[in-house]
């Protein structure tokens, strides 16, 4: 595309697809293949093709590069993507009942039981013939409605304009070196497409900047370590602080990595460290939430400042609160964690708020988890409890207090598996006389701490009990 | 509930010691699913699961492996798979 062409568009809120020059390698397959920007399109053009004519399509791919190419083709033909990293069977019925005409796109393995709902399969066939125009896409398009857990139990819905995926791109691109003449990185991601940092750093990226990433599993350290040794330098791991820790665990010697990119959890500064001395690299950190996208970065051992990247604005808001513009998003979001916003675009993160708690780089309402609790059949009261450690122990989970006389723990923990996700349920369930609530009917948290020490000590010790 | 073998018990009791799962070896109903319905486990018990299993038994999980979905099915695929595929069967455990 000119200058002048380019221009053109933009101005008449037009954005392409891609910005990648003809004969760039966009994906890197399991096989070895690469895909160019012109395989990309004949794969988008043909997928396109055979779509159901409906708004919206709940993108349940797990190969990241097919991910792309679905995503793609739903959104150059005008409808919405789908995207929840929450694969339980209630929060995709959820979700789907929120868009009761959407149907599912995925190879035959990635097919849910999602009763009602439409399945279409994604063929990518080789086509040999030359790709049309690269698709303009009008900027304020809802590209894609991004799900996560809600404070009310109900999934939150994050809409997303094709013109700020463009611009978080850009500016990632901007602040990693991905942009500007000089050889393509690649990149080894191990967060999944649905997941907002999986799919803005993984595969929206490549669409837009120097960057190739790798469509392959990468789950095991095994998966990791292949897929770096297959991938040309300069190479990029973007990954979570749970992966980092078990791939430095599992001890396995890694090809030169120009850079290691973690987001989801906070990243402990002595883990970076191990980190960049094993592997004799630089670890940096994204930080993020699925309202409003990757908005900062840093480099974990150089200090506990966040740098916004150059399409954010960031205001101090209420008691410890920041409020975030982001380029192409309508309106201000409150970021659910605490921080303190200082000068020049920076900010330090002062901890999460006692409602919050973050696992397997999801978040969850303590609030929201206590409903879903206290809804189910024959629980008269109960709570979820957060041990202290939850943020600084990669093996501690929550457990639930719970009055409920005529049900069992087995009972209950059933029950929460169907409406909770895996890392939010309760590693114990202890049924209680009465839960220790305060004079204005406040739950005792020192009280909790104390029956929750009990707990474990009669269950390695039930002689006490 | 099926009763367990020694290597399904081993397996077990590295289990419960790697998760700090609160329980006996005997406790986990080898054939009861390991993930969703049966003890609930999630993706990051996966990889504390795998790491444990290299660093005790000397192989790797993959995930190009097609059986996956069923090694991890419940405690007896678990133990199998690692029956089949320990580097040392004579390792002290």
């Amino acid at each position: 595309m000119s200058e002048g062409a380019a221009s053109d568009s933009a101005s008449a809120g037009l954005l392409p697809l891609t910005g990648r020059a003809a004969g760039e390698i966009l994906f890197r397959r399991a096989t070895g293949e690469t895909v160019t920007r012109e395989r990309f399109l004949l794969d988008v053009e043909a997928t396109a093709e055979r779509l159901p004519e409906r708004g919206h399509a709940l993108n349940l791919c797990s190969d990241r590069y097919r991910f792309l190419v679905a995503f793609a083709a739903v959104l150059v033909r005008g409808q919405v993507s789908l995207l929840s990293s929450d694969r339980t069977p209630h929060a995709l019925e959820q979700l789907v009942a929120a868009y009761p005409e959407a149907y599912a796109i995925g190879d035959e393995a990635d097919r849910l039981p999602l009763p009602g709902v439409e399945h279409a399969p994604l063929r990518l066939e080789e086509r040999r013939r030359r790709p049309g125009a690269v698709p303009l896409v009008p900027a304020r398009r809802i590209a894609a409605v991004v799900a996560t857990s809600g404070s009310t139990g109900a999934p939150a819905l994050h809409a997303k304009p094709w013109g700020a995926l463009v611009a978080c791109s850009e500016a990632a691109a901007d602040r990693f070196g991905f942009s500007g003449p000089g050889t393509a990185a690649s990149i080894v991601g191990t967060v999944p497409p649905q997941h907002m940092y999986g799919f803005e750093t993984t595969v929206l990226l490549p669409l837009h900047a120097a960057v190739s990433s790798y469509a392959g599993s990468t789950f095991f350290p095994y998966d990791v370590v292949r897929a770096l040794e297959a991938a040309p330098a300069p190479r990029v791991l973007v990954t979570t602080p749970l992966q980092i820790r078990t791939l430095l665990a599992a001890g396995q010697a890694l090809p030169s990595l120009e850079a290691v990119i973690s987001a989801t959890a906070p990243l402990p500064v002595e883990l970076a460290r191990e980190a960049e001395a094993a592997w004799k690299t630089r670890v940096l950190e994204i930080f993020g939430a699925t309202e409003v996208g990757s908005i900062a970065s840093r480099r974990t051992v150089e200090g506990e400042l966040w740098r916004a990247y150059r399409t954010v604005t960031l205001r101090p808001e209420g008691e410890e609160g920041a409020a975030v513009g982001v380029a192409h998003l309508p309106g201000e979001v409150l970021l659910a964690d605490r921080v303190e916003v200082l000068d020049g675009g920076s900010f330090r993160l002062l901890g999460r708020r006692a409602d919050l708690v973050k696992l397997a780089g999801k978040r969850a309402s303590l609030a929201g988890l206590n409903a879903i609790l206290c809804a189910i059949d024959g629980v008269e009261d109960g709570t979820f409890f957060a041990p202290d450690d939850l943020d600084t122990n990669a093996a501690a989970r929550l457990s639930a207090f719970v009055v409920a006389p005529h049900r069992s723990e087995a009972e209950i923990a059933a029950a929460l598996r169907a409406r909770v996700e895996a890392p939010f349920l309760p590693r114990r369930v202890v049924k209680v006389p009465a839960l220790p609530r305060n004079d204005v009917g406040k739950i005792v948290r020192a009280v909790l701490a104390e029956l929750h020490r009990d707990a474990a000590r009669r269950r390695r010790h039930p002689e006490l009990s | 509930m099926g009763s367990s073998s020694p290597i399904e018990l081993e397996v077990a009791s590295l289990l419960i010691e790697t998760l700090h799962l609160e329980m006996a070896a005997d406790e986990i109903d080898p054939t009861a699913p390991l993930f969703g319905d049966g003890l609930g486990l999630d993706s990051i018990d996966a990889l504390e699961i795998a790491l444990a299993i290299s660093r005790r038994y000397g192989f790797e999980l993959k995930s190009d492996d097609e059986q996956n979905h069923r090694i991890f099915a419940s405690l007896r695929s678990l133990a199998g798979h690692v029956a089949k595929h320990r580097a040392r069967p004579d390792a002290k455990v």
